[in-house]
């Protein structure tokens, strides 16, 4: 039954993930595939991690950090970013689409955004598969 | 008492290894008389035999070295025989260990790999040699396919390291295996990785070398791509690791310093960290030149 | 030295957020508390609110928390349906005598199970939902109730009334609770001081028939709709029309019901915060109703707050809420289905009428009769507005020394400012008492900790059913099996509420039977309740961070709630990978650190100055750092405070106070170079004049740099002498100069600089200002022909007193729009000022003598650079962001620093000083404690896998990473690296760059992440087999 390919993603404890219990407040709806996993910052996220997730079976990852220049710890988020090029970079070497992965920035007070960026993903992946034509038709792409 | 018999055997690899071995000297003849040599293709003419159901059967050896990669049927054999013939098995080199030089054909499918070593005619296949094993689909560390008893990575493996081991084990005592990096014993000095970009060896480092590595500044910082953070240590024992007494970058030949994990990735990403643009590295790939087996190199999937 | 005539406890009364905040400060700063509460539970009015603005937070969630450290403090004690009959005595020494009215259930018995309610056959009106739902005559008053105890209403039980009748719910109770015989008791109480967190009611808007409140049943107040739209209210967030249940499309609300008005009610004064409330309900209906369309009727939108105007702008432009500007004086019906017609002057002038199918009433707030009754007895002056009479200079002191007060019985306030509020009341008993701390408190020790270590993980899972959050979309029993079968899981229970302190105790007792050693609790989210279930774990005996959170509501039935299955599928997902994580939690213990008792306040303004005297009087060691040759700041400039109190004669005496404080240490031009260190040790490098540096070691610091004034760039600003900023003007003013002596006609304009694209934020203080200075011209001349050209004025509170004032003193205010400005020229020896006029509708030109510019609040310039200092953020405005809009008012996420004061945000004097002591109640409650423990969350090294190769040393953001050298027991020398465990703050930074895991965060480590995305991608066995 467990058909569903999921998507992992990493939520930072200040803004992303905060976004996603505000979410949860506004009722907001996204795919159920997501998986969040808490980390402390976007910048804790090893490339590593992502990979592992990709080669255990999941169909996309997302790191989801605070806005540039609102990271809690500074700059994690920035660090992110940098590893960020180097994880797109690397998966194609390693024979993953580059658009399994996904870095972006959601501030703790953006739950629309945060939805908005799972539903896109989703939809993103859904391409990849085949299943969807367009990026257009994502808006809708409920698993 | 019987003496204790060595098996070797290679398999997609130069004999750089066994080479190495030979090198020894004077501690190769010591070990010679301390042991009997049952098979070895590059020191005796053994011809290969098949019991009735065909299987290859090799010498019955107490212990067994396998130099190569497994890129082909025949080799798959080859190790598989290996496996039933000796108690211990050791995969000696990287390219055994990790893949080798040979294994950064993984990037490829391998009918663009035999395209691109053997002309080809209009209809692409027909010029290919028959002659040739059947290829696998990629380049296989040894323990990819059969059980490992021990790891001795190195492009070659120095003679005195394959000696210690074998001596190590005629002994009852191998060692213990290492978790850490190259840079455990590396004596440079360290401060900040931060400075700019990375790039290839083509000038010399900077540091006099008359003096003492202790006083040469860590090749990452000078700007050289050194692999040392993410290859495992040990080349040069409890002594600076053997590139960097040349004052070259380390290669990564010992393999990823954690069973596993990625050197290309995890370089790339520890440089990045600290503000280096991994762009400004030319050819990326390069960097799993000695770890392309266990799926670190696969070519890029078909795109819909 | 105790002193032999003060008491070390204190008295709260009002258990609502203002009075919650002043107990856990008191509580946390050596003093016992008494908090009085006269309904049967703690909570106030924030449990009956759905979200706060402008953060948007669920209001339940975030005061829960505060709500059991209440219930759990060991120096504070509860006192429910208790009510304050008087206080004599003085300051240092009160007597109060405390009625206690009967509960008829004995709190020690009562197991909170709700049978006694499933059985009770009186059902009456909920006052907690606003009388739009039932509840029984036993009850409790919320789902989430501290304490939890059930109480019977005398007024509505069958038994009460006639001891023949009923009695269902005492022959049910399981540990025979009912007490029908329980009778009223009284307390005599000795305690030190004596906060009022009296509160506020909302108006009653059945007192006049106009809304149609209580006549139309469509017409409803923001409170019902506050329950209507909250998810765990009756209607579980679903908004219907009353009277028919059907949907609703469009929504009216009308503001200023019962507030800014004299004719109808006596409430002059703006409650403040309906303008916020009904923005925040009108999101959150067009959240999950987009298409229903909202309108908000207005007089001004008095949005002044932190972020409130950007709110306000999200409201129109990305929910589409529509706003009206125009008073809507009564509800009529339209038909007989049950619309209502609204009839009004739209801006153009015309008469509009509007059918909609709800009308939300925004009502103000006042004081209840019976508060203001209290308050006369003991003996506390009351504006004629009925809230506590209060100087703008000591914004928490009653007319009653030893008496404080905070919250809305000061005046109508928000949330942020309750709690200031409370802290600040405080930081007032704390300088007061300071000789008798520590004698009235008791501190219970936590059981010793059962090391756990080398066991076999025993992993109990807590699965909470939210009320109906969780279980009505996760089918929780399946769950509950499923968890069941994990491995080293040997207990599995499910709760309603798992945050209720009945579950709390329960956990506790299954932890110890069971002998647990790892805990899952698969609720909401960690964020906001892992320090809670953390505590239960320290009382039952073992170590706090052996638990994991699965946030399966939040993060899974509320946004999945349309998709059951899929919920159910994804909550047991989140409960194994919980599972896993925890299996590899270990003990980590706190790291404990002397404190050094003083404190480094950076800014010399009054801020600075309040905070820097409040904590001498505390007793403890303050430097106060400025960077000019003088104390006072900004409010130098000022002249009065809006309810005419002489500002310059205040500043005096605050200054020669602190000059002449044997504690305080003022250092002039001098600013921060460096910092180092951490909460209870900072050692910070300060530069006096253009050479000297000292390092001056503190435990706490507290930032008051205040902030600028922005010199404008337009209306001729700087070209024509007779424009000139309100600032300068006050000076003009003061010393009659020729320009205001011989002036004739004076036109002020507001909002310079301010809410606008480049500062989209209102500086707060400038209308009621500009007022002040209007009025004070009027009445010097009374010929004088005075104009005020607004967008909207923000006279909030009793401030709208003196905008009443000006209107009746005949001064002209003249609304204009950000996209029709005034022109300013010159004409002649005057000015010309052009403006288009709303109400008139054509455009205006008025001959002024002198222009007078009400100029923005600029956050301070130096901000930035404290900020990189201590680590500490800035909004987008570049003021300070504190940790948490709602209940954080004056802290950082960086703990140890706080800030008050206009480097918060633009606001008036009265706010800066409640503020300042607020701070000033945060770092003596911290340094009050001699000792501190951090959070064990730092990074680790794992020396089998280090090998110092030194890539990790640049990217801490904290440079609490250093290189270091060795030699292993052969005496080859080997490097690793070293983690200071203050400096660390756990980001984990190092470890996303390690290349070889030789580093990473407790509780987030590789191995523990990995295990996580395993288990997250695991196909799971047993539901294959249920399918």
């Amino acid at each position: 039954m467990n058909t569903t390919p999921k998507i992992i993603a990493f939520c930072c404890n200040w803004c992303s993930y905060a976004a996603a219990d505000l979410a949860g407040i506004s009722r907001l709806q996204y795919p159920g595939s997501v998986r969040i996993i808490r980390v402390m910052c976007s910048g804790m996220v090893h490339p590593e991690m992502v990979l592992h997730a990709l080669d255990k079976g999941a169909e996309g990852v997302m790191i989801i950090g605070c806005h540039l220049g609102e990271c809690h710890y500074i700059n994690g988020n920035e660090m992110a970013l940098a590893r960020a090029e180097v994880i797109a970079d690397t998966l194609e070497d390693m024979g993953y689409e580059s658009e399994r992965f996904q870095i972006t920035w959601v501030s703790s007070a953006e739950p629309e955004r945060l939805a908005e960026a799972f539903r896109a993903f989703c939809g993103r992946l859904a391409i990849l598969r085949g299943e969807l034509a367009d990026i257009s038709d994502s808006q809708d792409s409920r698993f | 008492m019987s003496l204790p018999r060595l098996s070797f055997e290679w398999l997609h690899a130069c004999c750089g290894c066994e080479v190495s071995l030979l090198d020894a000297g004077d501690d190769f003849l010591t070990l010679v008389s301390q042991v009997e040599i049952v098979h070895c293709p590059l020191l005796l003419d053994n011809k290969y035999q098949r019991d009735e159901t065909g299987t290859l059967q090799l010498p019955q050896a107490d212990i067994g070295l396998v130099s190569g990669g497994v890129a082909s049927e025949e080799e798959l054999e080859l190790v598989q025989a290996m496996r039933a013939s000796c108690t211990t098995l050791i995969a000696l080199g990287t390219c055994a260990t990790h893949g080798g030089i040979p294994a950064m054909r993984n990037q490829w499918t391998t009918q663009e790999t035999l395209q691109t070593v053997y002309a080809y005619g209009s209809d692409e296949a027909s010029l290919f040699p028959t002659k040739i094993s059947t290829p696998l689909d990629r380049v296989y560390a040894v323990d990819e396919h059969v059980q490992v008893d021990w790891l001795l990575p190195g492009c070659p493996p120095t003679s005195a390291a394959i000696v210690g081991m074998l001596t190590g084990l005629l002994d009852g005592n191998p060692g213990k295996a290492l978790t850490k990096s190259v840079c455990e014993t590396c004596p440079t000095r360290r401060g900040a990785k931060g400075q700019g970009g990375v790039g290839r060896f083509l000038d010399n480092a900077t540091g006099d070398p008359q003096k003492p590595l202790t006083e040469m500044v860590c090749l990452l910082e000078q700007g050289i791509l050194c692999m040392g953070p993410v290859t495992s240590g040990g080349c040069g024992g409890k002594d600076a690791p053997l590139c960097l007494r040349a004052r070259v970058p380390c290669r990564g030949c010992y393999g990823p310093v954690r069973a596993g994990s990625n050197p290309l990735l995890d370089m790339l990403g520890a440089l990045a960290s600290n503000g280096i643009d991994h762009r400004s590295m030319i050819d990326r790939k390069s960097l799993l030149r000695f770890s392309g087996a266990h799926g670190m190199l696969k070519p890029l999937r078909k795109r819909r | 030295m105790a002193d032999q005539s003060m008491n070390g406890s204190v008295l709260v009364v009002g258990g609502g957020i203002s009075g919650m905040q002043a107990a856990l400060d008191l509580a946390d700063s050596g003093f016992f508390v008494y908090l009085v509460e006269k309904s049967g539970a703690i909570g106030g009015s924030m449990p009956q609110f759905n979200k706060v603005f402008p953060t948007n937070d669920c209001s339940m969630c975030i005061i829960a928390p505060k709500l059991v450290e209440c219930g759990r403090h060991p120096n504070i004690r509860i006192m429910t349906l208790s009510t304050v009959q008087d206080v004599t005595g003085t300051a240092g020494n009160f007597t109060v005598r405390v009625i206690e009215h009967p509960r008829y259930v004995d709190m020690d018995k009562c197991i909170a199970c709700g049978q006694c309610t499933s059985v009770c056959p009186k059902s009456v009106d909920d006052s907690f939902n606003s009388n739009i739902a039932k509840r029984k005559a036993i009850y409790i008053k919320y789902p989430q109730a501290v304490p939890l105890k059930y109480q019977i209403d005398p007024t509505s039980c069958l038994h009460l009334k006639n001891p023949t009748k009923c009695g269902a719910c005492a022959e049910i109770c399981p540990p025979g609770a009912i007490d029908f015989n329980d009778r009223e008791r009284e307390h005599i109480i000795q305690v030190g001081s004596v906060v009022m967190a009296l509160g506020f009611q909302t108006f009653d808007p059945a007192k006049s028939k106009i809304w149609g409140y209580g006549v139309y049943p469509n017409v409803i107040t923001s409170l019902q709709f506050e329950r209507y739209l909250s998810p765990d209210g009756p209607t579980d967030g679903q908004l219907s029309r009353p009277s028919d249940k059907k949907p609703v499309k469009k929504v009216a609300f009308l503001q200023c019901i019962g507030s800014r008005d004299k004719n109808r009610c006596n409430n002059e004064y703006c409650s403040t915060v309906c303008c916020m409330y009904a923005i925040k309900e009108a999101m959150t209906i067009k959240e999950s109703n987009p298409d229903l369309e909202v309108t908000i009727f207005y007089m001004d939108m008095r949005t002044p707050g932190k972020e409130f105007d950007r709110y306000l702008e999200r409201a129109k432009n990305e929910y589409g809420v529509r706003f009206i500007r125009s008073r809507i004086h009564g509800v009529e019906p339209k038909g007989t289905k049950g619309d209502l017609r609204l009839h009004y002057i739209s801006g153009q002038g015309q008469q509009v009428e509007e059918v909609v199918d709800l009308v939300v009433l925004s009502v103000g707030l006042e004081t209840p009769e019976s508060m203001v009754r209290l308050a006369e007895r003991i003996g506390i002056h009351m504006t004629p507005d009925r809230f506590a009479s209060i100087s703008a200079f000591m914004p928490v002191h009653t007319s009653k020394k030893g008496v404080y007060t905070c919250g809305a019985f000061n005046g109508p306030r928000d949330i942020p400012q309750s709690v200031t509020g409370g802290s600040a009341a405080a930081a007032s008993v704390s300088a007061l008492l300071t000789s008798v701390r520590h004698t009235q408190t008791r501190s219970l020790l936590p059981p010793v900790e059962q090391d756990v270590g080398g066991e076999e993980p025993r992993i109990g899972v807590f699965v909470c059913h939210c009320g109906t959050n969780i279980a009505g979309v996760v089918d929780v029993e399946e769950l509950a099996e499923y968890a069941a079968t994990l491995p080293q899981v040997v207990h599995v229970a499910r709760n309603l509420f798992t945050c209720a302190q009945d579950t709390q105790d329960r956990i506790v007792q299954e932890i110890r039977d069971k002998r647990l050693n790892r805990i899952v609790v698969a609720a909401c989210t960690p964020r906001t309740h892992e320090p809670l279930f953390r505590k239960t774990l320290k009382s039952a005996g073992i170590n706090e961070y052996l638990i994991e959170m699965a946030n399966i509501r939040n993060q899974n039935s509320w946004v999945h709630n349309q998709e059951p299955e899929v919920a159910t599928q994804k909550a047991k997902d989140l409960v194994r990978m919980a599972v896993v994580k925890v299996q590899t939690q270990v003990a980590r213990k706190a790291i404990r650190l002397p404190i050094a008792p003083s404190v480094l306040i950076i800014g010399g303004g009054v801020a600075g100055m309040t905070a820097a005297l409040n904590l001498a009087e505390q007793g403890f060691q303050v430097h106060l750092i400025e960077k000019t040759t003088q104390l006072g700041g900004n409010a130098l400039h000022l002249f009065q405070t809006w309810n005419g109190e002489h500002v310059p004669r205040y500043i005096s005496e605050l200054k020669e106070n602190v000059q002449q404080h044997p504690l305080i240490e003022v250092a002039y031009t001098s600013t921060v170079l460096s910092v180092d260190g951490h909460v209870g040790n900072f050692s910070s490098t300060i530069r006096t004049g253009s050479s000297r540096k000292r390092v001056i070691n503190h435990g706490a610091v507290i930032i008051t740099t205040g902030a600028k004034r922005y010199i404008p760039e337009e209306f001729e600003y700087g070209k024509i002498p007779k424009v000139v900023a309100s600032i300068e003007f006050d000076k003009l003013h003061m010393h009659n100069e020729t320009r205001v002596a011989n002036g004739k006609s004076f036109v002020f304009i507001q909002c310079v600089g301010s809410r606008n694209e480049e500062r989209p934020y209102c500086s707060k203080s400038c209308c009621t200002h500009s007022i002040q200075s209007a009025i004070k011209l009027k009445k010097e001349a009374p010929s004088r022909q005075i104009y005020i050209l607004y967008r909207e004025i923000r006279t909030y509170g009793q401030r709208e007193r003196i905008y009443n004032q000006a209107r009746e003193l005949g001064i002209v205010f003249i609304n204009y729009e950000m996209h029709g400005p005034p022109k300013v020229k010159k004409d002649g020896k005057g000015v010309l000022v052009e403006v288009w006029d709303h109400v008139l509708h054509r455009p205006l030109e008025i001959k002024a003598d002198v222009v007078i510019l009400a100029a923005a609040t600029l956050a301070s310039p130096d901000a930035m650079n404290l900020g990189n200092l201590f680590k500490i953020p800035l909004n987008s405005d570049g003021f300070f962001q504190e940790a948490h809009v709602k209940l954080r008012p004056v802290e950082f996420n960086v703990d140890g620093v706080f800030v008050a004061g206009l480097a918060h945000y633009p606001k008036p004097l009265e706010e800066s000083i409640s503020q300042a002591l607020a701070a000033a109640a945060k770092a003596g409650r911290l340094l009050a404690r001699k000792e501190i423990s951090l959070e064990p969350n730092t990074a680790l090294v794992d020396p089998v896998n280090c090998d110092g190769c030194a890539l990790c040393i640049e990217v801490c953001p904290y440079q609490a990473i250093t290189l270091v050298e060795y030699e292993d027991e052969e005496g080859t020398p080997l490097k690793t690296v070293n983690i200071d465990p203050v400096l660390c703050k756990g980001c984990g930074i190092c470890q996303g760059t390690c290349p070889k895991r030789g580093v990473d965060v407790a509780g987030f480590t590789y191995a523990q992440l990995e295990a996580q995305i395993d288990a997250a991608l695991e196909e799971e066995a047993p539901l294959e087999e249920q399918l």
